[in-house]
């Protein structure tokens, strides 16, 4: 049903990348419909992170196409800019602003872009600490959080953009174990929202939960994608069944 | 070898040198720290011209004594300049604030170039996956962190300008060490009149170096 979508919100065709000789990415195709959730799973250096910051262009596909919203991003005509501001990214380090405090990490891509005015990105940064249960630290800078902190702050500084693509590059990966259920429950909510969103995770729990679409990928190609009930009871792929025996 | 005696002569003409180099350092170091960023930029930029001029603009810099560079100013830039049919001559002030411009900016490029690097790769991705251009990024993430990252050495620098602006007595700017010169000259004092020289500079580098830490103790918290 999710293959048949007509206007996919982003689409993927035979993208490859390569780092100077090595290939990467050898031919990725893919349609993900709006409000989709997919998880992209795999044994790391099998291409999955590549893949996921190629649809944000902070990799350069080497050959094939991304188009976001029937619109192609990659060739000379695209504005990057201009097509970031609507597919948040998160990732594994956080990379919050450290010389910057909680409020002003968030609210500042929207002034800077004059996207919004400085009361309305206000307004906005602690409606969304509030969202992502953070309310109090509003004025705190970065290096007094918590790595499950950061993370969150980082979730709200990408949805102050008001993005209806959300990237996750490895969301939980750094944080200590206790830390990861509370970005985890807000990545869930976003999905109840009906955002648009990529995870790439190690977090099977999450994928097999929330996850509409789970993708498995091994040497950089799609191995074996489908529902996570499919592919976490019933994979047919022996690399998938080998991978899955190995971590679960 | 009476420095008291010494003293009291010697201190006011001290004083008046002591205006003067503080004058052409605090110019020059306002001039070479624009100067500074604008090449360390050039020399991350993906047009390669900028950063060959960049490049070589360092490498002439360093390649050659602040001695040179002041004679090549102040005496061989006018004859060139005169050749093309220019009549420009600098007074030795404006010769000295050119040189120890160019010369403190090459080493401050080189300053800010390795503070950009050393920030995190990870604080580019982030502001360019929110949609800010490359130049927001380096304006509003990337250099105020290099800033931070940067100012012990940058501080150093201005330390090596504020002495270095000594040689520049060599094409008569009556500086600290042009005053100290001119009383030794007549009065054969040297011990003396040298000695309250380095006190000078020393008392005016403490002052600076007290100001600096001050001020990277409130940058860090």
């Amino acid at each position: 049903m999710i293959e048949k979508d007509m206007n996919p919100k982003i689409e993927v065709k035979n993208l490859h990348k390569y780092f100077d000789h090595l290939e990467v990415l050898k031919g990725i195709d893919l349609k993900i419909s709006k409000g989709e959730v997919v998880c992209v799973i795999g044994p790391s250096g099998s291409g999955k992170s590549t893949f996921l910051r190629c649809i944000n262009r902070l990799e350069e596909p080497t050959a094939g196409e991304i188009l976001v919203n029937g619109e192609p991003i990659t060739g000379k005509n695209a504005d990057i800019n201009k097509i970031r501001r609507h597919i948040g990214m998160v990732f594994q380090q956080f990379n919050l602003f450290p010389h910057l405090n909680v409020m002003k990490n968030i609210m500042m891509a929207p002034v800077e872009l004059k996207i919004k005015t400085k009361e309305e990105a206000e307004k906005k940064a602690l409606e969304l600490l509030e969202r992502v249960g953070l309310s109090e630290k509003a004025e705190v800078m970065p290096r007094q959080l918590s790595g499950g902190q950061q993370q969150r702050v980082a979730i709200a500084r990408a949805l102050a953009m008001e993005p209806d693509i959300m990237l996750f590059d490895e969301p939980t990966s750094a944080l200590d174990p206790e830390m990861v259920g509370e970005v985890l429950a807000v990545m869930k909510e976003l999905a109840k929202m009906g955002m648009t969103m990529i995870v790439v995770t190690h977090e099977m729990g999450f994928a097999r939960d929330v996850a509409d679409r789970v993708i498995f990928m091994d040497g950089g190609v799609v191995v074996e994608q489908g529902p996570p009930s499919e592919i976490f009871t019933n994979p047919k792929n022996q690399r998938t069944i080998e991978f899955l025996n190995k971590i679960l | 070898m009476n420095l008291g005696k010494v003293f009291s002569e010697v201190y006011p003409m001290l004083l008046d040198g002591l205006l003067i180099t503080v004058e052409v350092t605090v110019l020059s170091l306002l001039m070479a720290l624009v100067l500074g960023l604008c090449s360390s930029l050039m020399g991350i930029s993906k047009v390669a011209p900028l950063r060959w001029i960049s490049k070589a603009y360092i490498w002439i810099i360093r390649g050659t004594p602040l001695m040179v560079q002041v004679f090549y100013i102040y005496f061989a830039l006018p004859q060139l300049l005169q050749l093309a049919g220019f009549d420009v001559r600098f007074s030795s002030f404006t010769a000295g604030v050119i040189t120890l411009t160019l010369n403190a900016g090459a080493y401050m490029s080189e300053i800010f170039r390795g503070a950009i690097a050393a920030v995190n790769t990870g604080q580019m991705e982030a502001a360019r996956s929110l949609g800010l251009s490359n130049g927001r990024a380096m304006r509003k993430v990337i250099l105020p962190q290099a800033f931070r990252i940067c100012l012990p050495s940058l501080v150093n620098q201005f330390i090596i300008t504020l002495k270095d602006s000594s040689i520049i007595s060599v094409i008569g700017l009556a500086d600290i060490m042009y005053e100290a010169k001119i009383y030794v000259g007549r009065t054969m004092e040297a011990f003396a009149s040298y000695t309250w020289t380095a006190v000078f500079y020393l008392v005016v580098i403490t002052i600076l170096t007290m100001v600096a830490r001050r001020v990277e103790r409130r940058i860090n918290i």
